[in-house]
């Protein structure tokens, strides 16, 4: 369904005929599934749409003209940056203004302070090598060296690196954002000048109400524009080596070290990553799970299944890996030291190294989150958990066993706790679990499982990253705040009082819930009749459930 | 766990739905790879993306609308047209999905143009033209068939009868005939016998690249049938799309593997790698010139050997028998680098896209003639490449190459050469 025509001359004004359209087959290369992250799952089939129009931006006086004019004339509008983040960046309602902000991409570098300036179409490994120029780094978020920057920093932000860098709100300095009345917000102390050089700003920290734990995800209006901290990294090149798919950056042995050890059992393997912390050496200290490790060695995704069906859950459990980069950030000197105290602490703990190639394929410069659809053809992280150390091996275990539940459709992964690393030198642990399947399956079980991940974050107190806008609002929110759904919508109502941007987020996965009927048997908590919506949206949502009912 | 039935042939969507319904957005085939991603500048491969900003322009947007023409969702329109056809088919999708997903990108996207050839839509206005040339004339300018071998001068010797058959190519028979003289005073050079195909047509390049399968066929059966008729143990090529079309495209438009075709193709990069290993090229004189190299898609990331497959997919995906995937790792990457290298006088400098991760400068496969436009600023962006590193020639090994770049270079102060043009400069007269 086209946007009105008076809206659509009026942004044409605004960007030119060649950076709007509404051609059936453009809307259509804007779809989000069926494949990709999340994809092929209820949500997307039941909640996403091909947009109504794609507009393309190239700066934030265009955006904020574009939002003005969405406005004006009522048309629904999604936010939209390199579009991997599944259906949850792709719109939820027809005729929706798809504003793909891939021509926002430019870069400035301040050599002074060490900050650079991002749009939102920058990705990461261009940020990464433009750092590294520099012989400084961030981080490359588990999202994936193509994904963008800005994107990724308000959802998450955090990888491996994040031992020494820290969580993303650290290294977030400044945000311009359209809000959805046209007014630009500016966070941080941009808010009071031009220099990003404190992410807390006057007054309340807006970061909150930009990212919270993950993100706004598009419905409070459009980032443009951050100002990203730099961290001082080490001198010398990563040479790029090898012709795809065997690339890789060959290390200098004495500046930067990946070392692998096994570890004799899962309390020395936490152990080991408190006493690093502690010793406050290393750039990552992380355990990943062992079927990485087959996607790593296979060929191709049959070798990776003859590889991995060798496995048993007796070989998973007792594989207990300490990923550990060192870097010798001031010299050489500072890794020879690192080194050695690493060594004592896995003497001490009965760590035994393994050969570990020197040269890094993950982390610094990528993130292979795209290796991850190998397997299956279908993947999603369905928690993040950020805590302790200590409890990220709870929580993995306390998934892996809900998961033997929905295992088939999920992939059959012989119990494996999931992935979990040190963040800010130990001080918090992080826990990631990551579930696959085959999206030509009956993937009815899937939607169970996400859903029955909430309840089970909820019974086991543990405080999960994805209760807000991907999970049931009015599951989760009461059991977290006791009222966070309620501050949900006085944010949502507040800054975007007609619903425009991005509806129906964040209460999408609540009407997800509605419209599919395998879902009912899970929804045993207390939901309205009908949901908080500006009248306009009520009327749209319900038609297009209905809708959605008569197709099926 | 049912199985369905697929091969890798292209005259049938069908085969690569799977394909494109596992792409996954993650726009690894427009981004360099992230190991070699240079940062806020020259950081994307995808020509069709950089000319239209679109993601349907993209492969991972094509891959959605292949599907929805596939499932019948999508209507033919003049967009839809443009959006399938404005796409050089570099093929640095395709190396850049099997970096990770091992999707087959580039034989869908050729599926898309195979099916809207099928259904009466396709190819362009201009492609008709050019098959109808192909037809009556043989060769795709439409110029008499007669003047074919007009290069051939008398000063170079070409025997009747050897192992070698030079097949030139339409545009380095009637266009740039620099580049066929060139390469046969090489050959002469290098006192390696060589023959010419009798009657040489064209090799069908635009034909297969448009989609229109048959007529690629019937040129692939008659080519190769003269080639056997001569005797020629190998075929050499000065034209990286007509080195494509022979080792690769004419296997798989006869379901047969590049090993069966009876006798061996090779580039002139390859012949002249082995010439200077064996010592009978020897590039003496010097050529006192900073040099860049850029990498014709079809003798780099396109130019795997093909194998007919055919086999089941199941459970996860999982095909079976076991597919050898190509990845464009078998390109002809190091040869030309050792031949430049071993030119006395030359500053050699690398692109800052090099190899799997060049960006194509947007002419072969029917792109220039349908849309001149994307074939031009695609070159003017790769020559903005060739001046942030301060090269004075940029060397191609592509006939097609080499006349967009040079006429995207005009004006400014980048040569433009072919590889033949090169090496011949730097061997006593």
């Amino acid at each position: 369904m086209a946007i009105v025509k008076e809206a659509y001359r009026a942004l044409e004004a605004v960007v030119g005929a060649g950076y709007l359209s509404d051609d059936p087959a453009v809307c259509e290369g804007y779809r989000s599934g069926p494949g990709g992250y999340e994809n092929g799952l209820g949500y997307e089939r039941v909640m996403t749409r091909i947009p109504g129009a794609v507009i393309l931006p190239r700066s934030t006086e265009e955006v904020q003209k574009i939002v003005k004019i969405c406005l004006r004339y009522k048309v629904p509008y999604v936010p939209y940056s390199t579009g991997f983040y599944g259906p949850r960046s792709h719109p939820h309602i027809e005729g929706a203004l798809l504003v793909d902000l891939k021509r926002l991409n430019d870069f400035e570098f301040d050599e002074k302070h060490w900050y650079a300036n991002v749009g939102s179409g920058f990705i990461y490994a261009q940020f990464q090598e433009e750092c590294l120029k520099r012989g400084g780094y961030g981080v490359i978020g588990g999202g994936g060296a193509q994904a963008s920057v800005i994107a990724n920093l308000i959802g998450d932000g955090w990888s491996p690196l994040s031992h020494r860098i820290g969580l993303p709100h650290r290294r977030i300095l400044g945000t311009e954002m359209v809000l959805p009345d046209g007014e630009i917000l500016r966070t941080g102390s941009l808010a009071v000048g031009d220099d990003p050089f404190w992410g807390d700003g006057i007054g309340p920290d807006l970061r909150g109400l930009l990212r919270g734990y993950t993100g706004l995800r598009g419905c409070l209006g459009i980032v443009t524009k951050m100002a990203v901290k730099v961290l001082p990294f080490q001198p010398e090149r990563l040479e790029p080596t090898g012709i795809s798919p065997d690339t890789a950056l060959a290390l200098p042995e004495k500046r930067v070290k990946w070392i692998n050890y096994i570890m004799p059992s899962k309390e020395t393997q936490v152990r080991a990553m408190y006493e690093i912390g502690k010793a406050e050496i290393g750039g990552a200290v992380t355990k990943v799970p062992l079927f990485w490790r087959a996607i790593a060695k296979a060929e191709c995704k049959e070798e990776f299944w003859d590889l991995w069906l060798k496995e048993t859950p007796e070989t998973v459990a007792n594989f207990h890996i300490v990923r550990v980069l060192l870097i010798g950030f001031t010299n050489e000197e500072q890794l020879e030291y690192d080194e050695k105290v690493l060594s004592d602490i896995m003497q001490e703990l009965g760590g035994s190294p393994r050969r570990t190639k020197p040269s890094d394929e993950s982390w610094i410069k990528n993130a292979d989150s795209a290796g991850m659809w190998l397997m299956c053809g279908s993947y999603v992280s369905v928690d993040y958990v950020i805590e302790t150390l200590g409890q990220a091996t709870e929580h993995g275990q306390v998934y892996a066993d809900l998961k033997k539940k929905y295992t088939p459709p999920l992939m059959p992964d012989h119990g494996d706790p999931g992935w979990f690393q040190s963040f800010e030198l130990g001080y918090q642990g992080y826990s990631e679990f990551l579930i696959y399947w085959d999206q030509d399956e009956n993937t009815d079980g899937v939607d169970h499982f996400y859903l029955e991940t909430s309840k089970m974050n909820i019974n086991h107190r543990f405080y999960t990253s994805l209760l807000g806008p991907h999970q049931p609002m009015y599951l989760t929110g009461p059991k977290y705040g006791p009222n966070y759904h309620e501050w949900m919508l006085k944010i949502k109502n507040e800054f975007d009082p007609m619903w425009l941007c991005h509806p129906p987020v964040p209460f999408a996965h609540d009407e997800f819930v509605r419209r599919a009927p395998w879902m009912h048997k899970l929804a045993d908590w207390e939901s309205p009749r009908e949901f908080p919506y500006p009248q306009w949206l009520k009327e749209k949502m319900d038609a297009e459930a209905a809708a959605f009912h008569v197709k099926k | 766990m049912p199985t369905t039935k697929f091969s890798l042939d292209p005259s049938d969507i069908n085969n690569f739905t799977y394909d494109m319904s596992r792409c996954i957005k993650c726009k690894g085939c427009y981004w360099v790879e992230h190991t070699y991603q240079p940062g806020a500048r020259f950081a994307t491969r995808c020509p069709s993306n950089v000319w239209n900003d679109f993601d349907a322009y993209g492969a991972f947007g094509k891959m959605r609308i292949g599907l929805a023409l596939a499932e019948g969702r999508l209507e033919w329109t003049p967009k839809l047209l443009e959006i399938i056809y404005a796409d050089p088919l570099c093929g640095a999708c395709d190396v850049g999905c099997k970096r990770n997903l091992d999707l087959e990108v580039e034989l869908s996207l050729e599926s898309l143009r195979v099916k809207a050839v099928k259904d009466g839509a396709g190819p362009m206005p201009v492609h008709k033209k050019i098959a109808q040339n192909i037809a009556t004339k043989h060769n795709v300018y439409g110029a008499p068939h007669g003047n074919r071998k007009q290069w051939a001068t008398g000063d170079l010797k070409i025997e009747e009868k050897a192992d070698l058959l030079y097949f030139v190519g339409c545009t380095a028979s009637y266009g740039n005939k620099e580049i066929a003289q060139s390469t046969a005073k090489i050959l002469n050079a290098t006192g390696t016998p060589f023959m010419l195909m009798p009657e040489e047509w064209c090799c069908g390049n635009t034909l297969q690249s448009v989609g229109m399968l048959d007529e690629a066929r019937a040129l692939a059966k008659r080519n190769i049938e003269m080639v056997k008729s001569t005797g020629a143990k190998r075929v050499l090529l000065s034209c990286a799309e007509g080195y494509r079309m022979w080792k690769v495209e004419y296997p798989k438009l006869l379901n047969i593997a590049t090993a069966d075709l009876g006798f061996e193709v090779v580039h002139l990069v390859e012949f002249a790698d082995e010439a200077l290993q064996k010592g009978s090229l020897r590039p003496a004189k010097p050529v006192n010139k900073r040099v860049t190299y850029h990498d014709s898609c079809s003798i780099s990331r396109l130019a795997d050997p093909w194998t007919p497959y055919s086999g089941e997919r199941g459970w996860m995906g999982t095909v079976n028998p076991r597919l050898k995937r190509r990845r464009g790792t078998q390109g002809l990457y190091a040869q030309p680098r050792n031949v430049i290298n071993a030119i006395p006088g030359i500053d050699f400098v690398e692109m800052i896209r090099t190899r799997e991760n060049a960006f194509c400068c947007g002419a072969g496969r029917g792109t220039k003639e349908a849309f001149p436009t994307l074939a031009s600023s695609s070159a003017k962006h790769r020559l903005e490449e060739v001046k942030e590193i301060g090269a004075e020639v940029l060397v191609s090994a592509c006939p097609w190459c080499k006349n967009n770049f040079a006429s995207a270079a005009a004006g400014d102060n980048v040569k433009v050469m072919d590889f033949s043009e090169l090496i011949l400069a730097s061997l006593d007269a």
